[in-house]
């Protein structure tokens, strides 16, 4: 699966996997949803993702909108993929998680 | 890719496809029109564009080394030749062919790119090529050419992203013009529980430097113009340094957002929800334009498209339900008359005539303009008159007169056919030409235009005609027709029509009409039309096909035999006449009835379908125009007109020809739709089969089945 969700005491983790785009899009959606309703740590985990379509963006962007007025710890775990990274910056987008990234370790 | 957004594309790639082919034979008559050439490079800029989005990287790579050919045209570094029209055609098959997923890179691709490397000095393989587009590369603007920087504000529409368009790509592509800021406005983006996942609600406001002009940048947007709101306007300097002041930094208080125009001012969130086109036709400075101008005018609600594209099938749908409709509807009307109660027959006349309205409109839907259908023959034309080295101009009349989608559907064949026909046979090579004294360029016109509740399709050509004598010897020789047998020109004619009569080699020495025409009578019959052909020797030919407006519903009128019920359409029907005993005796008891003065045979549909209930005193003959001539239908009463409803016999009645399907009727039995014109053929038919046959029996005439 594109888009995998998992939940643990300390948080959950969205693992993306594979090409981020409109195909998965309504996949990412209910599971960030899921996510946030846990009320834990949301952590999203993109070393497997080969790219980030404006959808992906998007959804991400919204997510941490919704994390941030939920008082929920939204955060990516280092990772991301160079060329993912360049490819949103280069579209001149507002990406979410620019902040630093959690290590992996913590997930 | 998921398969819709795939077939979304294949779809919209198959009609600019077919633009491009009308577009390159266009510019082969006119070589110099800039305006053409334009409109082919955008073509397959497009197709270029679309296919790399869509996975087509094959497609792109091919159409990348033809779109390089003609941007040579555009920048006049190349001429337009016969040479480039032939290859570019080519290449467009092999485009159709990848497009279809039936053909890939091969020896014909490798061909067809070495020609073009040859006649523009450069290209690339379509690996190469497909990589290229792959990989992004800085465009090549013209060389020295000053920059300037433009304002391209590009705001995707709601159903941008459903089309399987990316916004992402089509910024790399504006990127290759040159140099792009840009910044991305996420004001528009609603929160996570309200957001649809498969819409872009980010919108891109860029300052773009480049030396290209503003069509080279608004044909990076080709594919999406109606459907997202853009905007390319020269650059003013506040507008260049507040974007240069905001890229690159991450401002999420969307009250921060930029203004670059005064619209964009309204990209709030809220403002953001009406559909793009509204604003769109605000702007002055829209680069909106080419093919689907007509589709969404003012009248356009909420800037939603005015035209909206259904699957076939679920019109076909449609249009069986109100057929149903019109089925309950008599019965309803009948059942009204029956209970005699003032308030019913009031509502059922209200429902009779909204379901008039609706059968109407829904026939309305299915029909088409045959202006598609006509079109695609110019390139049949072109590769035939290239392959017969003649010189044939085509001209279409009457495009825009509309049948039946069913109909242009099955009109195809017969119409390639026939000009196939008249191309290879009819038309004179242009020293032939020359030599009897005509232009060296020959003439074929396609026409339509409406006859009532039918269309004539004409295809004239003024090549060498028909030979009649030939014909009819060749039919002698066939045994196709006695030795003896009197037949009028237009009969002569029709023997070429005969199956069988076409398929000898010689035929086209003979006649100038050869193979297939036996295809074409078949076709247009099951089409429920006739075929008319006129020819003067060294004049032309014209062959003329009447074709039934639509093939669901037709106007009939309902007659009976006993307790049979029969429909026989109302567009064939002439007039109504009594037969009585006295009449029969007069005629001596051959089937002919003399109405005014004309000797009409008629045949007796009791006797026909063994029909064995009492014959009343007097009866009815409906008159009727076939091809053979006028002949009569005797039946025991004439019900009145009918709004029938053809339901196809099914399978089992395939080879029923006199029967073109049954209909429904109020109280709840089934008519059978006859088939006037086969009706008589089988009569005929029959009568020679049983040896009383003579040869006048190829004409159609009354005594033929008078002594059925």
């Amino acid at each position: 699966l594109a888009v995998t969700l998992e939940q643990s005491d300390q948080g959950c983790t969205v693992r993306l996997e594979g090409e981020i785009n409109i195909g998965v899009a309504a996949e990412l959606k209910k599971v960030l949803i899921e996510a946030l309703k846990s009320k834990k740590p949301v952590r999203i985990e993109f070393e497997g993702a080969t790219g980030v379509g404006v959808t992906g963006v998007q959804l991400l962007w919204a997510a941490e909108r919704e994390a941030e007025r939920a008082g929920v710890k939204f955060a990516r775990m280092a990772g991301m993929p160079q060329a993912i990274a360049a490819a949103v910056a280069e579209a001149g987008l507002e990406f979410p998680m620019m902040m630093a990234a959690e290590p992996a370790a913590t997930a | 890719m998921t398969d819709k957004y795939k077939q979304a594309f294949q779809e919209e790639a198959r009609e600019i496809v077919a633009e491009l082919e009308l577009a390159l034979l266009a510019l082969n008559e006119t070589p110099e029109d800039r305006e053409l050439v334009g409109r082919v490079f955008r073509a397959m800029h497009t197709i270029k564009g679309s296919g790399a989005m869509f996975g087509f990287d094959e497609l792109a790579g091919f159409t990348h080394n033809l779109e390089n050919a003609f941007d040579e045209v555009r920048n006049g570094r190349l001429k337009v030749t016969g040479e480039l029209i032939n290859l570019s055609l080519g290449a467009l098959d092999q485009i159709k062919g990848m497009l279809e997923e039936t053909s890939g890179p091969g020896e014909k691709t490798e061909r067809i790119l070495a020609d073009l490397r040859r006649l523009t000095g450069k290209g690339e393989t379509a690996t190469a090529a497909a990589a290229a587009i792959a990989a992004v590369p800085e465009t090549p603007t013209v060389a020295g050419s000053p920059t300037r920087d433009w304002v391209v504000r590009f705001y995707p529409g709601p159903g941008l992203m459903r089309t399987g368009a990316d916004p992402l790509l089509l910024l790399r592509e504006l990127k290759r013009l040159r140099s792009l800021r840009m910044k991305a406005s996420m004001a528009a983006v609603p929160p996570l529980n309200e957001l649809d996942a498969e819409r872009c609600y980010i919108g891109w406001d860029m300052v773009l430097t480049t030396a290209a002009e503003r069509q080279a940048i608004s044909d990076v947007f080709i594919f999406v113009e109606d459907i997202c709101e853009l905007t390319i306007e020269p650059a003013a300097a506040e507008s260049r340094g507040a974007i240069d002041e905001d890229a690159g930094k991450n401002k999420r208080d969307a009250a921060a957002e930029i203004a670059l125009t005064p619209v964009a001012a309204e990209a709030a969130r809220k403002d953001a929800e009406p559909a793009a086109g509204q604003r769109e036709q605000n702007s002055p400075a829209i680069a909106s334009r080419g093919r689907r101008e007509t589709d969404s005018g003012p009248g356009a609600a909420g800037g939603a498209a005015a035209n909206i594209r259904v699957p076939a099938a679920r019109l076909d749908q449609f249009v069986d339900l109100v057929g149903e409709l019109v089925t309950v509807q008599a019965r309803l009307g009948e059942l009204a008359m029956r209970r005699e109660d003032p308030d019913v027959v009031a509502v059922a006349e209200e429902i009779e005539r909204l379901t008039s309205a609706l059968r109407e409109s829904s026939m309305n839907i299915r029909m088409m303009p045959l202006r598609s259908t006509f079109e695609k023959f110019r390139r049949l034309v072109h590769d035939l008159a290239r392959d017969l080295h003649k010189e044939v101009e085509l001209t279409i009349e009457g495009a825009d007169t509309e049948l039946d989608k069913t109909v242009i559907d099955q009109l195809s064949d017969p119409l390639m056919h026939l000009i196939r026909n008249s191309m290879d046979h009819g038309i004179e090579a242009p020293e032939g030409r020359g030599t009897a004294g005509k232009r060296g360029t020959a003439k074929l016109h396609l026409s339509a235009k409406h006859s009532g509740a039918s269309v004539l399709i004409g295809i004239a050509d003024d090549g060498r005609g028909i030979d009649a004598q030939a014909v009819r010897e060749r039919a002698i020789e066939r045994k196709l027709v006695a030795p003896d047998a009197q037949l009028t020109e237009a009969e002569i004619f029709s023997l070429i029509l005969a199956p069988g009569f076409s398929t000898a080699k010689t035929i086209t020495d003979v006649s100038g009409r050869g193979v297939g025409m036996d295809v074409v009578k078949r076709s247009v019959e099951a089409l429920r039309g006739t075929i008319e052909i006129a020819s003067k020797p060294g004049a032309g030919t014209t062959v003329t096909l009447k074709l039934p407006l639509t093939l669901a519903i037709i106007d009939g009128l309902l007659v009976r035999i006993g307790e049979a019920y029969f429909v026989l359409p109302l567009a064939s029907t002439l007039e109504c006449i009594e037969l009585t005993r006295q009449d029969i005796e007069r005629a001596n008891g051959k089937h002919v009835a003399n109405v005014r003065g004309e000797i009409i045979p008629y045949i007796r549909l009791r006797e026909y379908f063994d029909i064995r209930t009492e014959r009343p005193e007097i009866e009815q003959i409906m008159v009727a125009e076939t091809e053979g001539g006028r002949y009569g239908f005797v039946v025991d009463q004439v019900l009145g007109d009918h709004q029938t409803v053809i339901k196809n016999l099914g399978r089992l009645y395939r080879h029923v020809n006199i029967v073109s399907g049954a209909t429904i009727l109020g109280n709840g039995s089934v008519a059978l739709i006859l088939d006037p014109q086969r009706l008589v053929q089988e009569a005929v038919r029959d009568r020679a089969a049983t040896g009383r046959a003579n040869n006048r029996e190829i004409k159609g005439r009354a005594h033929a089945v008078g002594a059925k």
